[in-house]
């Protein structure tokens, strides 16, 4: 008679279930509860009826509302056309230009903010210096104004249009072309093919493209608090953000982080439904070899567009960090002698901050991506494997995170570990808790595709065989799945050292980090150590990036908020 | 003594019973086909004899062990069983050499006779020149053999096969049908193979059990399911069959059954109930241009509807006076226009009267 030995794994899952619901909901449930607790401590709507009357608070949602709906409409316009030009024409350069492309989707956004300021802030802008420069004009001509609503939608545009970019050209790669040759067979034109049968098929991933860029442009932090506060206008994140500055509002903090998380939620809904409900676009999978369509000498015209967009994402501003990382004063003078090293040095040897900011970023990065890689492979295991009841709640639990904006989690932590029993302000550790809960989405989808890559009847051939769970998790889960564990802990990285959001409203005087120097900096206006701190991050995101693709196995780019 | 002995086994996924009190016994040494349409539970049955599943009710004893029971079931590694996958399941990162050895490896014999032993099993399974090549770098057919040979090399007392052969093309199916009996024969190990083709589970089953919507049909050799199914699923599900129905007539001797057009005596079967479903296969209906001589028992008029030409054969549609269609498959020289009344015989001895 065959007794079944005591199987720890159902209590430590709950255990385990039990922990991440605190994690994500317990930071959510003290901004519910701050959103509608006035001073006295009695239940109140002032805040949320402040929202919506109060100008000092509906002037920033207006604000968000047309700077997001202008990022998502121009973000779709330039990166769909081009999405299509790389993957179905014959454009020269289309593997650069993809490179390129991706280059800005890995730039933390306010570091590219920061880039076009030096690009195009109105005095010492090198785009206005240039232009003062070759029509001999005076001081006050300008040619572009950084500080403006326009300035802020170009520089967030500029790192969020590889959102669109990507689903859309994924989108693009998995339509067998025989669905496009059984239209022309059928006597449609090379352009009647393209707009009754690839637009459509195509047209989920673009709305999906729009919705995420929206979200992006909506939550993002770092742009609007470069550009938006010296400009002197808000934006509902930085308006959030200046609520923890002298004199604090929490409640009206959390009363308005409230819409971002609601409109976060829907459109999320909304774009898994655009690319759920027409799912049969994307599958099919790699069919014919996809047909590439002449262009002819519009070519170079297609090719002189796409360039025109990398260089403004990527080329420009790069080389203008590269010119002030090296410049000796803040104008240019482009002569030899006006360059050296002193940035360098102050950066590596004379400010204080830079040391234990890189060593606190490196800790949390390397910290947040081993636990987060830990928790999501167990976590995607088990959903993937139905291994434990109640696995779909896990599931959920990992996913929820992605629909709650950095600078949301950040007040809810905030409120969540400032009083007893757990006192986190001030510590690294609720800096961890914060990268690891926002980061979990990203590691639990990389796994997710994993294991759905890893047919569950291997592992069940070697339990037959006479292996034991563990020893077939060894002998053949392991191995399989190293690719993904080694990829996921890099995305994890990258996401986690350039994180600002959340670790803005967190962090204190010895938890600083990188991201949180760099904005520090950028209110002093020390470009130069700002140019060195970000081309080290850059450097060091670079790095892992190519780690990550340098593995046997392609993986797929995450695709979330 | 039955080797593999399954007792009201039952598996529910939620309120659905997947698997419905199934009884079963298998003898040492014999190959059972699970056959069945897709969802009729014989991949569920298979996965609880191996251990992937906890039945919610009854038992599975092997050699008189008992291994699953509510509550209580060995874990796969522990049951001496070997597997076959739909997929394969090759380990993608082991050779096909390492993939064969690693049951071997896991049962800590020797280096030297688990090298004799995957040495001898390739031979068998004409696989030996392709031992330090990848999966991936395998034909189905050959990942097919791989996967045979990584099963057998272990000497198990039971051997579970899941659709092995269904991914792969026609003619290669035909061959490992064959190929699966010669290794059946030649190691003789108690075996359960899951199928829904019926032509594989002729081919290579002594014992044929038909399962619909988790409950066993019929249990019964290939020649039994064949000549004598005892319900309408079976003769529909295995070959080709014509199902006429009508009212039992009673009375002692062979059953008769009134269908309207044609009252047919049914020298084989018996029905259950008011009504009884008469199947006769297609080609035992005989066709004739004029009236036959005879008795008249089973004769009807009919005129052809259509007809194929199919090189050893002709396929046949009749229709009866009052519109009933019958499907009849005659030598290919019998050739009759469609349009043209003629008389159909479906004759006594091969009239099968069914449960209702």
């Amino acid at each position: 008679m065959a007794r079944r030995r005591f199987d720890p794994s159902a209590p430590i899952f709950a255990l385990f279930a039990l922990l991440l619901a605190i994690l994500v909901f317990l930071p959510m449930g003290w901004l519910a509860v701050f959103s509608v607790r006035g001073p006295d401590g009695a239940a109140t709507l002032t805040y949320f009826a402040q929202l919506v009357t109060d100008d000092e608070m509906v002037r920033p949602l207006i604000v968000t509302l047309i700077v997001a709906t202008s990022v998502s409409t121009l973000c779709t316009l330039v990166a769909t056309p081009m999405a299509w030009l790389i993957a179905r024409t014959d454009m020269p350069f289309a593997r650069p230009i993809r490179l390129l492309v991706m280059a800005s989707f890995v730039t933390p956004p306010f570091l590219g903010a920061v880039a076009w300021e030096i690009l195009a802030a109105p005095n010492s802008g090198l785009i206005n210096q240039v232009y003062r420069l070759a029509f001999g004009l005076g001081r006050s001509d300008r040619l572009i104004d950084i500080y403006t609503v326009y300035g802020l939608i170009l520089a967030i545009a500029n790192y969020t249009f590889p959102y669109v970019f990507i689903l859309v050209a994924n989108g693009l790669d998995r339509i067998p072309s025989d669905l496009e040759d059984a239209s022309s067979i059928l006597g449609a034109s090379r352009w009647r093919t393209a707009a009754r049968i690839t637009v459509p098929l195509v047209l989920p991933a673009i709305v999906a493209g729009t919705l995420i860029a929206f979200l992006q442009a909506m939550n993002n932090f770092g742009s609007p608090a470069i550009i938006a506060l010296p400009a002197g206008f808000h934006t509902m994140t930085t308006k959030i953000w200046s609520m923890f500055q002298y004199p604090p509002q929490p409640g009206m903090a959390a009363a308005a982080a409230v819409p971002l998380l609601a409109v976060t939620i829907m459109l999320l809904h909304l774009q898994r439904a655009a690319l759920g409900r027409r799912s049969y676009a994307v599958v099919g999978g790699k069919g014919a070899q996809a047909r590439i369509i002449r262009l002819g000498w519009l070519r170079w015209a297609a090719l002189a567009y796409c360039g025109a967009v990398v260089s403004a994402a990527v080329i420009f501003p790069y080389i203008a960090l590269i010119l002030t990382a090296f410049a000796k004063t803040l104008t240019i003078t482009w002569a030899p002698e006006g360059f050296g090293l002193g940035n360098f040095e102050f950066v590596f040897f004379e400010f204080s901050s830079t040391k234990p900011a890189l060593w606190n970023t490196m800790l949390l990065g390397v910290m947040a991506a081993t636990a987060g890689t830990a928790v999501t492979l167990i976590i995607a295991y088990v959903t993937s494997r139905q291994a434990v009841p109640g696995h779909r709640v896990l599931g959920f639990l990992a996913t929820a995170p992605i629909a709650i904006p950095g600078i949301v989690f950040g007040v809810g932590l905030f409120f969540a570990y400032t009083h007893p029993p757990l006192v986190l302000y001030g510590t690294l550790t609720i800096m961890f808790i914060a990268f690891l809960t926002t980061e979990l989405p990203i590691g639990y989808q990389q796994f997710q595709a994993a294991f759905r890559g890893i047919h569950i009847e291997l592992e069940e051939a070697s339990r037959i065989l006479g292996a034991t769970r563990l020893r077939s998790l060894r002998d053949i889960v392991a191995p399989l799945i190293t690719t993904a564990v080694v990829s996921t802990w890099c995305f994890i990285f990258i996401a986690a050292i350039r994180e600002l959001s959340a670790a803005v409203l967190l962090y204190t005087a010895n938890t600083k980090v990188l991201s949180v120097v760099i904005y520090d900096l950028n209110e002093n206006g020390e470009l130069g150590a700002i140019a060195v701190l970000g081309l080290l991050m850059l450097a060091v995101t670079f790095a892992v990036v190519a780690v990550a693709y340098r593995l046997p196995r392609a993986t797929s780019i995450p695709t979330s908020a | 003594m039955a080797d593999v002995e399954l007792s009201g086994l039952t598996k529910r996924f939620g309120a659905l019973a997947v698997v419905d009190r199934v009884e079963l016994k298998v003898a040492h040494g014999q190959l059972v086909c699970l056959l069945g349409p897709s969802g009729c539970g014989k991949t569920t049955t298979l996965r609880l004899i191996a251990g992937f599943l906890e039945p919610d009710e009854g038992t599975i004893v092997v050699g008189g062990r008992k291994l699953s029971g509510p509550g209580s079931a060995l874990p796969p590694e522990r049951r001496n069983m070997s597997m076959i996958f739909q997929s394969y399941a090759l380990w993608p990162h082991m050779t096909i050499r390492e993939n064969v050895a690693y049951g071997l490896t896991l049962r800590r014999l020797p280096a030297d006779e688990i090298q004799r032993r995957v040495a001898a099993i390739l031979d068998v399974t004409h696989m030996s020149q392709f031992a330090d090549r990848y999966p991936g770098e395998l034909s189905g057919g050959q990942q097919q053999r791989v996967a045979l040979a990584r099963a057998l090399v272990v000497q198990p007392e039971t051997l579970l096969l899941d659709e092995p052969i269904s991914n792969l093309d026609a003619n290669l199916r035909e061959e490992m049908r064959f190929e699966v009996r010669r290794l059946h024969d030649e190691y003789k190990y108690t075996t359960v193979y899951v199928t829904h083709d019926q032509a594989e589970a002729m081919t290579t089953a002594d014992l044929i059990v038909v399962m619909n919507r988790g409950r066993i049909e019929q249990t019964g050799t290939p020649r039994q399911i064949f000549e004598e199914p005892n319900t309408e699923f079976v003769a529909r599900f295995l070959g080709g069959t014509n199902i006429l129905r009508g009212r039992r007539l009673g009375g002692s001797g062979p059953e008769i059954v009134d269908c309207g057009a044609i009252k047919l005596v049914c020298e084989r079967g018996r029905g259950t109930g008011e009504t009884a479903p008469v199947s006769i296969r297609l080609h035992q209906i005989e066709l004739h241009r004029s009236q036959p001589p005879g008795d008249g028992r089973n004769v009807a008029p009919a005129e052809v509807r259509r007809q194929v030409y199919l090189g050893a054969t002709r396929d046949y549609l009749v229709a009866l006076a009052d519109g009933t269609e019958l499907r009849a498959v005659t030598p290919s020289d019998l050739d009759i226009a469609a349009g043209t009344p003629i008389w159909i015989r479906l004759p006594p001895e091969r009239c099968r009267a069914l449960a209702s």
